[in-house]
């Protein structure tokens, strides 16, 4: 079987009318649904947090039986998931794409989790420290798109469970939990 | 004959009749006994015979399948009824009802990827795979009996011959000869194109393009404008293997 890295590409991927959009709506819906769980599942092993519809990501293309998508149904995926949820469009043109494979509420589940195990509850961290510093590595939110981690946040905050407060640059907003 | 008058003559005759029926009842009433007899003798062999090669028949596909060829030979259905002695001796009946279960189950499962139609070697392999903690193997004649057993549901259940392959129908659609036709064609390469199917069959473009958007309205055919050539090929998954193997079966 097909891979990528260390991914392993479903079978689907080497059938090359899977790359052009079907007309008839059960057979697209089929393509759709596994389209859909093919950029979920490899976003999600590889850490890939933003696809851009125009640049050269990997899924879009497939060498082996000389296939590419269009335009048209890399959008057709992308919004596919963006109407359940697992994704957000990042401008109106809808280039850019966030992959939800986690939804809001489910990192906001781990960033609790992650504050509870380290026993930061009353402690004050910055956004980066949590993406980059030496307590998250090794956990799912090493490496985090700031964006999401922001969403997470914003949504504890609403809650109750922490304070976001600025800094004197952008780059270093601080974060006091208070659980 | 001379005809014989008298009371005498009319009196014998009807001794003689009923001599006649007497002696055509007792031949009659021998050949049935005897019949009953070698009946007897050979359902007891044939019990014998299944007792014997319980084993064989359950695990070896091939032996299976030769005893039920035996068994159609001298016209006894082993999976007539699970009732009755072969059930309880080879579970034979169950094992069939299980393997058509399964084989519904792949069916449905990869009817929006094959439109219902799927090759009979491909629904084989998926079903050794999922029983692949089940002992014994299943053959494709093991495949074909429960198909047939499973007609008996009127779900519309059928094996159709295309060219030297065949698909299982799990659909009510109706083929007609045309698609038989491209599905045939479909098979050297997994697709075709309009002008090959024209120049093939030396059909009229129309009547191509009208076949393929029925096969394509049926799900049982896919487009792909991908090519280098750009000349859109028309998919048949159901004679593909690579595409009936969809990871989440």
């Amino acid at each position: 079987m097909q891979k990528l890295g260390d991914f392993k590409l479903p079978h689907f991927f080497n059938y090359p009318p899977y790359f052009t959009l079907q007309p008839v709506r059960d057979t697209r819906n089929k393509q759709v649904q596994l389209w859909k769980e093919l950029i979920l599942d490899y976003c999600r092993t590889q850490k890939i947090f933003v696809v851009g519809l125009e640049e050269d990501f990997p899924l879009f293309s497939n060498p082996v039986v000389e296939r590419s998508l269009s335009h048209e149904a890399r959008e057709a995926f992308l919004s596919a998931l963006v109407s359940e949820g697992r994704a957000e469009w990042l401008d109106k043109g809808h280039r850019k794409c966030l992959i939800l494979w986690h939804r809001i509420q489910e990192w906001a589940d781990i960033i609790l989790s992650f504050v509870k195990d380290n026993g930061l509850e009353d402690s004050v961290m910055t956004v980066e420290e949590i993406r980059s510093g030496t307590e998250s590595r090794g956990t799912e939110l090493h490496g985090i798109d700031r964006t999401i981690l922001i969403r997470a946040l914003r949504l504890l905050e609403q809650k109750g469970k922490l304070a976001i407060f600025k800094g004197t640059s952008t780059d270093d907003e601080g974060v006091k939990f208070s659980l | 004959m001379r005809r014989r008058p008298g009371i005498g003559g009319l009196q014998n005759a009807a001794t003689a009749r009923d001599q006649y029926r007497l002696l055509g009842e007792n031949v009659a009433k021998i050949r049935t006994d005897l019949m009953k007899e070698q009946l007897a003798t050979f359902r007891s062999q044939l019990e014998e015979f299944a007792r014997k090669h319980k084993n064989d028949i359950r695990k070896n596909p091939a032996f299976r399948s030769q005893f039920h060829e035996m068994c159609a030979k001298v016209g006894v259905d082993p999976l007539a009824s699970n009732k009755g002695f072969w059930a309880e001796l080879l579970g034979i009946g169950d094992f069939y009802y299980e393997l058509g279960v399964q084989i519904v189950d792949i069916c449905l499962a990869t009817r929006p990827h094959n439109g219902g139609l799927i090759n009979l070697q491909e629904l084989c392999n998926v079903l050794r795979q999922r029983r692949k903690s089940d002992r014994g193997a299943v053959s494709e004649d093991d495949c074909l009996r429960a198909i047939s057993k499973l007609k008996a549901l009127g779900s519309g259940f059928e094996v159709i011959s295309v060219g030297k392959k065949k698909l299982v129908r799990s659909v009510p659609t109706e083929l007609n000869k045309d698609h038989n036709e491209i599905l045939e064609l479909a098979q050297a390469q997994g697709f075709v194109t309009v002008d090959e199917v024209e120049r093939q069959f030396s059909w009229t473009s129309g009547r191509a393009i009208d076949a393929l958007d029925t096969l394509l309205d049926e799900g049982l055919a896919m487009i792909d404008d991908g090519h280098r050539d750009g000349r859109r090929r028309y998919w048949f998954p159901c004679v593909s293997s690579i595409a009936t193997s969809v990871a989440d079966i």
